[in-house]
């Protein structure tokens, strides 16, 4: 106690009260310069006169052949004065608000009460204007691309955008069976290993109970031990071998048994190799976060459960698991995201999947910035709304169950 | 309260024999020796508290009483069985013996009735009917009927220990054991608990009790049991362990709770 008083008597010698007086109704002295510039009229003047600076841009940009302003060259030029007025209204009224500092409220015609909303009111007129010139000079510029790129016979040369939408619409069913293939990879590998994991994790967990015989005793230690094994190996190696690996050998066993490569083939399909790899690769950790989000739970829950009679096994199936399992949801749902992404390194076994599809497109046309480029842009769609999607589910599943936050009990 | 065993029907196993037999009991943490030799018995219906600084020991032998820590020599006997014998359904005697935790532990994922009926649905192969309404019973022996529906978070310290007493008492333990009930609860309702706790006692019920409530020991219990570094120092009727401590330590103890209060309460 003594402490604080002696800092606090230290505190308020050093710093004598605020002057009371004309001082305190001065606000703009004590905030920053950009405070103070963007006061009053942040949007309606420095804001739209932003967006006024893009549509000089935009109309200064050349005009596409399906251009709908083109005709009307004089409303055109009438919209760029408007626009150009606008920027020089706001340095004026820039200008006069630093001019008379303090007392701007009082004397700046721009800051009047009658002025505010005439301001107001034009700066929808700006944001029309600009919107006018976002559509003339860009969706109809790129709708324009798009046109000519799908009519022409080959590569358009020169314009990357162009290049690849050409080489999109020609490959069309190429990506649309590549993106199919990447979703459904990514969705049933994830929704695989997480069964597998709930079963690994489970095997992982055990410790020998005193009820047990020598027989379950050992059980559990060997499939314990194993549990470890997978998650080291695997989390130790990247995917892209273990793909390669699990493909060729794989299929050299099946060879081996007799069958011919049509049948191999036929049985062992590249997606069905990468549906396993990708399944037992996010097998191991997805058993690492639900191991953390079981061991979270206050070991307490079981004791509770055992001491009712509830034998081990029971206790963690009615409470333990399902507590570690909520615990995991939001670690479980980025390996969807991770697996979206990762399944590209099994385009290396022929897996059709969107890498691959990029692949043989790049290749068709010789063309492979623009075509990673759009593959990159394609694969953070998909994580994006995944994510989102998920994030959805895991509110709702914490909402919509009886209790989400570990108590202290 | 030698009268209270009165109305109580006479059970199977003798009134005459203990319930529950602690005989030579050892545990060790590494190289922790945290019970040294330990011998107590229960009788049918008696209240024994067990009272003792801490770390002497005194949730190590609670917890290895239902195996939940397990001896390391020595055996643990309910009635006519030994828990500690190498071929004995531990399980199955748990649901003979209650247990209820300093920290509560309601499960968090179940809702209060659901928290009471989990055990008797699961082990007892009753009806989910059947056994809502025997958890309804012990809801509201404790007062809490309304709450049934209720998530456990949503409950105060003392709401939750009481659904913990009540969630033992669905399994029809025939022994209670309670490892400081009250120590993590304020003050001020810290009597909601043990008024359960003593209208159990008064019911009859066999009770261990691990507390530092001294009032609770020295007016309900039986017998008081004190623990000192592993071993029972001293045991005793509460009258003559409160008023006429033999051992030291005892006497150091008590005059730590007792200082404040006139010798004769
Ligand atoms: N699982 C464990 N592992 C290691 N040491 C333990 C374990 N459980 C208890 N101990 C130790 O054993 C000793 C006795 O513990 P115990 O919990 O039985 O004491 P207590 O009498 O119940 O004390 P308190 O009044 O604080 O609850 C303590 O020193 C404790 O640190
Ligand atoms: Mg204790």
């Amino acid at each position: 106690m003594a402490k604080v008083d002696r800092q606090k008597g230290v505190r308020t010698s050093t710093k004598p009260p605020a002057p009371a007086g004309p001082h305190r109704d001065q606000p703009a002295r004590k905030k920053g310069l950009g405070t103070f510039l963007r006061e009053d009229h942040p949007y309606v003047l420095l804001g739209t006169s932003v967006l006024a600076l893009c549509g000089i841009w935009l109309s200064m940009r050349p005009r596409s052949a399906m251009s709908f302003l083109a005709p009307y060259y004089g409303l055109e030029v009438a919209l760029y004065w408007v626009l150009v007025a606008w920027v020089a209204v706001s340095v004026l009224a820039l200008l006069t608000k630093i001019l008379y500092k303090d007392d701007y409220r009082a004397r700046s015609p721009f800051a009047s009460e009658k002025a505010k909303p005439i301001e107001r009111y034009l700066s929808y007129v700006v944001w029309a204007i600009v919107v006018v010139f976002f559509l003339d000079r860009a969706v109809m510029g790129f709708a324009n691309t798009v046109s000519v790129a799908i009519s022409s016979n080959s590569k358009p040369q020169g314009d990357d955008l162009a290049a690849v939408i050409f080489i999109v619409y020609e490959c069309s069913g190429i990506f649309e069976a590549g993106i199919l293939t990447t979703i459904e990879l990514a969705v049933f590998g994830t929704v695989i290993a997480f069964f597998l994991a709930l079963l690994l994790v489970f095997v992982r967990i055990q410790v020998p109970d005193r009820q047990d015989n020598d027989f379950v005793r050992f059980l559990k230690i060997v499939g314990s031990g194993f549990a470890k094994v997978y998650s080291t190996v695997v989390r130790g190696t990247p995917m892209m071998v273990q793909g390669l690996v699990i493909f060729f050998g794989v299929f050299s066993m099946l060879r081996d048994s007799g069958l011919s490569t049509q049948q191999a083939n036929a049985i062992w399909s590249t997606f069905v190799a990468g549906l396993v790899v990708i399944s037992l690769n996010s097998t191991a950790y997805m058993m690492e976060v639900l191991r953390g989000g079981i061991e979270a739970v206050d070991p307490g829950q079981l004791e509770a459960a055992r001491s009712l009679g509830l034998s081990q096994w029971q206790a963690m199936r009615k409470v333990v698991i399902p507590q570690g399992v909520k615990n995991s949801i939001p670690a479980l749902s980025n390996e969807l995201v991770i697996n979206i992404k990762d399944s590209s390194v099994l385009s290396v076994i022929g897996v059709f999947d969107l890498m691959f599809a990029s692949n043989t497109a790049a290749g068709i046309y010789y063309t492979q910035t623009p075509v990673y480029a759009f593959a990159a842009v394609v694969y953070l769609i998909l994580t994006y709304v995944a994510s989102k999607l998920l994030n959805l589910l895991s509110k709702r599943l914490g909402a919509g169950s009886v209790d989400t936050t570990p108590s202290s009990n | 309260m030698a009268d209270k065993h009165a109305s109580q029907a006479p059970m199977a196993w003798g009134d005459d024999q203990p319930l529950v037999r602690v005989e030579g009991l050892r545990k060790s943490f590494g190289s922790l020796e945290v019970l040294k030799d330990i011998n107590m018995w229960v009788m049918p219906g008696e209240v024994v508290t067990i009272i003792g600084a801490s770390g002497s020991g005194k949730s190590t032998l609670l917890r290895c009483i239902n195996l939940l820590e397990s001896p390391d020599a020595g055996q643990v006997w309910f009635k006519d069985v030994n828990l500690t014998g190498p071929k004995t359904n531990v399980n199955a005697l748990r649901e003979k013996i209650g247990m209820v935790f300093q920290g509560f532990n309601l499960f968090a994922n179940m809702n209060v009735l659901d928290n009471c009926t989990l055990a008797p649905v699961t082990l007892k192969k009753m009806s989910k009917t059947e056994a809502e309404a025997e958890a309804m019973r012990n809801l509201d022996a404790v007062g809490l009927t309304q709450f049934a529906k209720s998530p456990v978070t949503s409950l105060s310290g003392g709401q939750k220990q009481r659904v913990a007493i009540a969630r033992a008492l669905c399994m029809k333990p025939e022994v209670m054991l309670f490892d400081e009930p009250t120590s993590a609860l304020d003050p001020e309702i810290v009597g909601e608990v043990l008024n359960v706790m003593r209208d159990l006692a008064a019911q009859g019920m066999t009770m261990v009790v691990v507390t530092h409530e001294m009032a609770f020991a020295k007016n309900v219990s039986d017998r008081v049991v004190f623990m000192d570094k592993g071993v029972i120092a001293e045991e005793g009727r509460p009258q003559d362990i409160f008023t006429h401590p033999q051992h030291p330590r005892t006497r150091e103890f008590l005059a730590r709770y007792l200082e404040d209060e006139p010798k004769e309460a």
